[in-house]
Formats: structure tokens, C-alpha cells, sequence
């Protein structure tokens, strides 16, 4: 046990040089965009002053040298300030603070789905090798894996809020009703499932391709033969052994896409009128929001580092073979 | 207009009274608008971005309205006077005004607003507004504008969504620019700000104090944010959502919902802004300095072709430089204005290309160029894809560049790195706004955005437009802009290709919501739902 603190504990020393390195390759591809936040800004307001434009950048100090800005950002970070959102005239951390708890919800509900069910038809198509329910399966995943999302997405609408009217179209609760409690959970679900099914489809279908996969390259292994020999029954074998050793390529897949999907969830977030990380950040790169990308991008980097600790701390207990140093 | 929109409404009361017992306005409900992109924030005092307008007139106010035909109306200010040298305006304000938060609206409001704020830190209020040299308030009710030279374009501009009046006691002594209620707006108009969920909405109440007896009539207005055009237009079908303006529910679409008997469409509400859609040239790149190589390009492009088939038959032929809503008041003119629209476009346009001494080569080809595509959606891709068949038929072979937003705008207004650009400016209600930033040469700033792009440089044309900004004498005025619109098309510095009619997509039971030249930048202070 004291083995896994100070693992963990040493994995949380790395980071702290990995996010300074994020940080400043972040910083510095940003700075290559052509324009800047006062030209967006101005931009929107259709008519801006010389003066004006100029007092923009000297306020979002875009008036200094690169070296300085980035000197001054990390120093900002470094005491754990993420700067100031001026295009949204908020502080970043709060902006960002708001907006974690929708990108979770969905990214939560999306990875339960994608991997529970995943793993469920990756192995009803590996115990049914060849029949139709492999067949079926295969094909429906391969359909879903094709589809773009925004396609899918929009179709959910139509059939499930236009035509059927079972759902509603966008947005993470009733407006005008203003619900509390337990009602308000309620409707967060009722709002959640058009959008957690078009994004869960498409991971689904990668963990169910992947499932099978493992499954039949496991089913194949000399310990199963072993196994076969001792007597064990073909259930015992599939879940007590292959089911055990296949599932650790999916559990590392799901690791990183974890992080894939805070970005992934663009598209869904947009279609659906989600107010999560993603859309957020998608605008804020148009807008030049250099200070409010920075603070997204530390977080996902954050969450992603999180994540696959966890991972690895999952492999240890799907395979106590594998040790924490 | 006041007065006839009130017999008017007399005579539908009375008529609704013989009818049938349905009355004419109707309380209560919740309208739900669609607005896009999410505004950064509700600060209409610092910037002009549509957005931020659409959420923020429901809340500010200004000291005048705007009626139909660009006319003033009373709003915060009940009347005012002009003196003889056009150089003091004295506005009496409406007693009895409260803030949302309760304290008394007084003429200190309107000095610290229009001198501390609005002059200070609004975008165009440096140049609008500058000419006022000081306010003066010699009771609570009365506020008296100094101004340093007579400003016909100033009136017009104290509208709610241009110069939002704001509270003294919440800026006082803190920079407008950090001020909290950048995201927590608090006004004098018909809807107070309640919350604002980013990504979600935005929550306005009625205001129960509202100046207006009887007004508003809505409980509550919920402004929602869908990025996704094609949701959008699946929740105003659904019924989620009530109402949208400024191309929220897209061209496409419009014209299959217009056919819905629960929706309605209007073209209204977008004579304020009056946009033009242009193909504006860097006149200082060669071949683009001749003016005989711009009015060729001119000359061959169909501008109805472009209305019909690429904007959805949304639009109008444009002319010049001025937009056809100045008509009312006499400063637009087709008289003497050199008309592109001919029979025989191509041949015309080669002949003129020929006399400009730039020859074919062997491969038919008198010149290659880029032509930079204004970043603003996809109408604007497909009318590049036009301008190049057209050019191709020209001899010129051009190339489409198609580039973000913030990128745009650095090559064009500041690097003026291209030669030809689509673009579309908005005319607002006076061309000293809206006009003269393109034309005057003392508008060519590199690092401002939408003003003098093409470094057009006239001493004449500057001239017209010096005088035009302070003279008095609204025919003298529009004999000036006659000249100038002449001038201008004479030079072709810009080709004009149409006057950009935007769409506001809303419920039939809506009534009342598009209400004058404001359009969505008015409050829904009238507006009811008819059950």
C-alpha cells in the first residue's frame, strides 16, 4: 500500500514539469496566430478608434515583447492565477470553473456508455464468432464508427424532437421553468440523452471492434488451452480468464481518449447547445482568447494527467501482475 | 409616426371590440429568443458587437428612440431643443425613472454616461460623440449638450443600443471597463437582468417599475445560445425557441418555415444598420490602381444573379455608397450615378479590360490575383466562387483565399496585404457613422479595423464629407452626399453589389416584435403573445 503512495506521489512531482512544458509550447503556438484579441474585438463592434484599439492592447498586455508576456503568464500561473477572460470580462478560472461541471456530466455519462456497452457487444460478438450476432454486431459498429457525428446528431433530433417529440432539441435544462432539487436532475437526464447517444455511438463502436479483437487474440493464448485442459468450463474461462486479460487494451484506450474527448465533444457540444469546455475553447480560438484558452487547456492537460494515473492504478487491479513502481 | 401609430392602434382596438372579445395586448408568458454567438459580455457601452446589443437593449436605454423612416422619439428624454447655431441641445428627461436596482434616474446619469463612459470607452463614441464638449445640468430633469461644432448625425445616435444611458452610482470612480456590471447589466428599460448561465442563457424579468404604463407585457425574456444553425432551426419549429434575428435561423431554412402557419418572417428591423455587401479593392496594387480595371469588375458581375441564387433572393441591387434606407430623408440618389447594370456585361467588361491596355497571353489570360473571401459564413465562399467564373470569363485568373476572422482583419486593415476582398459594412443611420470611415483619408489607420481598407485617398471626396458633417441644412446636406455618391462611383474604389436584407424568424403569436429600424436592437417593451 505505502508503494502506491509514494507512486503516486512521485507521479505527482513529474507533472509539475510536464504542465510548466504545456504551458509554454501552448503559449507559444498561440502566438503564431496571425491577429489579436483588440482586432476580434473590434472586429465585432463593427468600428473601433486608433486610440481605442490601442488602449485594448495595452490593457491586455499585447503592447509587450513575446518573452515578457510569456514570463509573466507562467509567473501568473505559477501562483495558481489564471489571469482575466477581458473579452468576457471575467476572471478565466471561474469561466472555466462553470463550465466543468456540463463538460463532466457528459463526458462521465459518454465513457460509461461507450466502454459498459462496448465491452458488452465486443463480447457477445467474440463468444459468437462468425453467427449472425457477431455479424450484426460487426456491421452496426462499423456503420456507427463511419457516421459523422454531427450527422448522427442532427438525425437524433429529428426523429426524437421533431418528429416524436420525446426530446428536447438543445440545451442542458427546461429554460423558462427553472427547476430545483431532484426535478432538476431529472430534467439535466432528459436533456442529456440525445446528446450522450450521438457521442457515446462512436466510441462505442471503437471499443466494440476493439473488445472482440483482444477477446479472440486472448481466446487464442496457450493459458486458455491450459485452462481447457484442466476442465474449466468454456464460462469460467471466458470470464474469470480472456475477459480479465482482454480488457486491459481497452482500459488504456479509454485512458486517452478521456482527454480526446474534451475536444472531441466540440461538435456534440455545438449541435446539441451544450454549454461544456469544448465549445468554449473552439471560440475562444477565434476570438484570440489567449488567457481563457491557456486556462483550458492547463485543465484538460490536468484532467488527462489524472486520468491516466488512474489508469494505471486500474491495471493493477484488473492484473496483479503488474506492479506500481 | 407616434401619432399614427396610435390612431392606428384605436382603430384595431375598436374594430377587435366590434369583432370579437379578443383584446390587443395580452399579458403575461416567457419569450425564448435565439441569439449567436454567445455575447463575450452585456457591456453595450463598450462595444458595438451585435450580440451584445441584441441582449442589452432589452435592459439600457437611451435619451431618444427611433421611429420609423430613421425619425427620433421620445425615450429617457421627454423633448429637447436644438438652438439656432445647431451648437447647444438642451433635453428635458423623464421625471419618475427608476433604475433596476431602485435609485431615481437624474440628468447626472446622462453627464457621467455620455462624458465619462460613452466619450471615454465606447468604440464609435470617440468619434461620435467628441464634438460634445461638456453637459451640463442645471436641474435634475434637464441636461444641456455643448457641442463644438453644429453634429447633424448626433441625435440619431443617442438611440438605447448606440449610446446605452448608464447608472452614475455603479461607475462612478471605477474604470467602465472593469465595471461588474459588464456581466450583470443594470438599466433603466423595460427588463431587468436576473442571471446569465455562459453557454446556456441569459434571464431577463419584467420590470414592474417600467416607465412605460402598462409596458412590458412579457413576464420574462430568456435569451438562449444554440452555436448550431441547424439546432436553431429545429427549436423554432419545436417551439423552444420564439424568436431569431441577424441570420440566427439560416437563409436556407427560411423559406420552408416562412410557409409554417405558427411562424413568421419579416425583412423588417434592419434600416438602422443598413449593410451593403461589397468587393472592395487595395486601389494602391497594380493593375487595381486604375479605376477603368475596377469598373470593368463592376460592370460584369449580375447582382441580381448573386441575390437569387447565392443569398437565397434576400437583397436589393446596390448603387453607391449610401444605402437606399436614406431615402426618406433625401441623402440617397441613382441621379447622375454611373449605373453598372448593363446588357451585355462580358463583352462590355473585356472592352473596358482591352482599353486598360492589359492584353490576353497565350493561354487567354490578361492577369492572375487573389481575391480574399470575408470570413463571415458560407454565402460569402459561394459568392467567391461566383466572382472567379465571372473574372475567368474576364481573362483574369483568380485565386480564392478563405481565412479566420482575426486573420482577415490583420491583412486587410493592417498589413493591407491583398487586392481584392469581399467585405460588407454596416451603413448605420448616418453616413458620418457608417460612410465616411471607408472614404476619408484620414481614415486610413492601419490597426483599426473597418474603416478606410482600400487607402482611397480624395482631396475632393474628403471635402464633400468634411462639409457634409456639419452642416445644418438637411438639403444642402443631401446635395453634398448627391456629389459625393457621384464621385465615388465615378472612382469605383469599392463595388457595390447589394444591400443585405437580413431575416427575423419568429412565432405567429409574437406580435409586436420587430418594432421600427432597431429591429432585435430594441427592447421587447411592446411586444405580446396572442393565445
Amino acid at each position: 500500500m505505502s508503494g502506491r503512495i509514494a507512486f503516486i506521489l512521485r507521479r505527482f512531482l513529474q507533472a509539475i514539469p510536464i504542465l510548466l512544458a504545456i504551458i509554454i509550447i501552448n503559449f507559444l503556438l498561440l502566438k503564431l496566430a496571425p491577429g489579436d484579441a483588440a482586432d476580434v474585438l473590434a472586429g465585432e463592434a463593427g468600428s473601433a478608434t486608433p486610440e481605442y484599439m490601442a488602449e485594448l492592447r495595452a490593457k491586455f498586455g499585447l503592447d509587450k515583447p513575446v518573452p515578457v508576456q510569456l514570463a509573466q503568464y507562467v509567473g501568473r500561473v505559477l501562483m495558481l492565477d489564471f489571469g482575466y477572460s477581458f473579452r468576457h470580462d471575467m476572471p478565466v478560472a471561474q469561466l472555466v470553473i462553470d463550465r466543468l461541471g456540463p463538460t463532466l456530466i457528459l463526458m462521465v455519462t459518454t465513457i460509461l456508455l461507450a466502454v459498459g456497452f462496448g465491452i458488452l457487444l465486443g463480447l457477445l460478438a467474440a463468444t459468437g464468432l462468425n453467427t449472425w450476432r457477431d455479424n450484426v454486431i460487426s456491421i452496426l459498429a462499423l456503420v456507427s464508427y463511419a457516421t459523422p457525428l454531427f450527422w448522427v446528431g442532427l438525425m437524433l433530433i429529428v426523429v426524437f424532437s421533431i418528429n416524436l417529440g420525446w426530446f428536447p432539441t438543445s440545451g442542458m435544462e427546461t429554460i423558462a421553468a427553472f427547476h430545483t432539487g431532484w426535478a432538476r436532475v431529472l430534467d439535466i437526464a432528459h436533456h442529456l440523452v440525445l446528446p450522450a447517444i450521438t457521442l457515446s455511438l462512436f466510441y462505442l463502436a471503437l471499443y466494440t471492434r476493439l473488445m472482440r479483437a483482444s477477446m479472440l487474440e486472448q481466446a487464442g493464448m496457450d493459458y486458455v488451452i491450459t485452462a481447457r485442459a484442466k476442465g474449466l468450463s468454456e464460462r469460467r474461462i471466458t470470464f474469470r480468464h480472456v475477459l480479465r486479460n482482454a480488457l486491459l487494451p481497452v482500459v488504456t484506450m479509454a485512458g486517452v481518449q478521456v482527454s480526446s474527448l474534451i475536444g472531441g465533444s466540440v461538435i456534440v457540444e455545438t449541435v446539441f447547445g451544450w454549454p461544456g469546455l469544448g465549445q468554449l475553447a473552439f471560440e475562444s480560438l477565434f476570438a484570440r482568447d489567449l488567457n481563457l484558452l491557456m486556462g483550458i487547456f492547463f485543465l484538460s492537460a490536468v484532467l488527462v494527467l489524472i486520468v491516466n494515473l488512474i489508469v494505471d492504478i486500474l491495471y493493477t487491479l484488473l492484473d496483479p501482475r503488474i506492479e506500481l513502481k | 409616426m407616434g401619432r399614427h401609430s396610435r390612431i392606428l392602434a384605436a382603430i384595431g382596438l375598436s374594430l377587435a371590440l366590434v369583432t370579437g372579445p379578443a383584446l390587443a395586448q395580452q399579458s403575461g408568458g416567457t419569450l425564448v429568443q435565439v441569439t449567436v454567438p454567445e455575447p463575450p459580455n452585456l457591456a453595450s457601452y463598450l462595444s458595438t458587437s451585435g450580440p451584445i446589443g441584441q441582449v442589452a437593449a432589452k435592459v439600457y436605454e437611451g435619451l431618444i428612440d427611433v421611429g420609423d423612416g430613421l425619425t427620433l422619439k421620445p425615450s429617457l428624454a421627454e423633448s429637447w431643443t436644438v438652438s439656432e447655431d445647431g451648437k447647444t441641445i438642451t433635453f428635458k428627461l423623464r421625471e419618475g425613472v427608476t433604475w433596476h436596482d431602485g435609485k431615481p434616474f437624474t440628468s447626472a446619469d446622462v453627464q457621467y454616461g455620455i462624458m465619462n463612459v460613452l466619450r471615454e470607452v465606447h468604440p464609435r463614441g470617440g468619434a461620435t460623440l467628441k464634438v460634445i464638449e461638456a453637459v451640463e445640468t442645471p436641474d435634475d430633469y434637464t441636461a444641456v449638450f455643448k457641442l463644438s461644432e453644429p453634429a447633424p448625425y448626433l441625435m440619431i445616435s443617442l438611440n438605447g443600443y448606440e449610446s446605452p444611458i448608464v447608472a452614475k452610482h455603479l461607475f462612478e470612480g471605477t474604470d467602465p471597463r472593469e465595471n461588474p456590471t459588464a456581466n450583470a447589466p443594470v438599466g433603466t428599460g423595460p427588463f431587468k437582468f436576473v442571471e446569465w448561465q455562459k453557454g446556456q442563457f441569459v434571464r431577463l424579468d419584467k420590470n414592474e417599475n417600467y416607465w412605460q404604463e402598462g409596458k412590458p407585457y412579457l413576464d420574462r425574456v430568456v435569451v438562449r445560445f444554440i452555436a448550431d444553425a441547424s439546432t436553431r432551426t429545429a427549436a423554432i419549429e419545436n417551439g423552444e425557441v420564439h424568436f431569431g434575428a441577424f441570420g440566427a435561423i439560416p437563409n436556407i431554412d427560411v423559406p420552408r418555415l416562412g410557409e409554417m402557419p405558427e411562424i413568421d418572417v419579416t425583412t423588417k428591423g434592419y434600416e438602422y444598420v443598413a449593410p451593403i455587401m461589397q468587393l472592395q479593392f487595395n486601389v494602391t496594387k497594380a493593375p487595381f490602381d486604375n479605376p477603368l480595371v475596377r469598373k470593368a469588375i463592376a460592370t460584369a458581375l449580375d447582382r441580381q444573379f448573386v441575390i437569387d441564387n447565392i443569398w437565397f433572393g434576400f437583397g436589393k441591387p446596390a448603387t453607391g455608397p449610401i444605402h437606399s434606407a436614406f431615402e426618406p430623408s433625401g441623402i440617397f440618389t441613382t441621379d447622375g450615378v454611373e449605373s453598372f447594370e448593363v446588357d451585355d456585361r462580358i463583352a462590355k467588361a473585356n472592352a473596358m479590360l482591352d482599353e486598360a491596355g492589359l492584353p490576353r497571353d497565350a493561354d487567354g489570360i490578361r492577369f492572375r490575383m487573389i481575391h480574399d473571401l470575408t470570413p463571415y459564413g458560407e454565402e460569402w465562399r459561394r459568392f467567391g466562387e461566383y466572382v472567379k467564373q465571372v473574372l475567368a470569363e474576364l481573362g483574369i485568373a483568380a485565386e480564392l483565399r478563405y481565412e479566420d476572422v482575426a486573420t482577415w482583419l490583420k491583412r486587410v486593415y493592417t498589413d493591407y496585404d491583398y487586392e481584392m476582398s469581399s467585405n460588407w459594412l454596416y451603413g448605420l443611420p448616418d453616413p458620418v457613422l457608417g460612410v465616411h470611415r471607408q472614404y476619408h483619408s484620414n481614415q486610413i489607420r492601419p490597426g483599426t479595423v473597418f474603416v478606410n481598407g482600400t487607402k482611397w485617398s480624395s482631396p475632393e471626396t474628403d471635402a464633400l464629407m468634411d462639409a457634409a458633417s456639419v452642416e445644418n441644412d438637411p438639403k444642402k446636406r443631401a446635395e453634398l452626399y448627391h456629389d459625393f455618391q457621384r464621385q465615388i462611383v465615378d472612382a469605383s474604389p469599392i463595388i457595390f453589389m447589394h444591400e443585405l436584407e437580413f431575416t427575423t424568424v419568429h412565432s405567429a403569436n409574437l406580435k409586436n416584435a420587430v418594432m421600427g429600424p432597431l429591429g432585435v436592437y430594441h427592447s421587447f417593451a411592446d411586444a405580446y403573445f396572442e393565445q
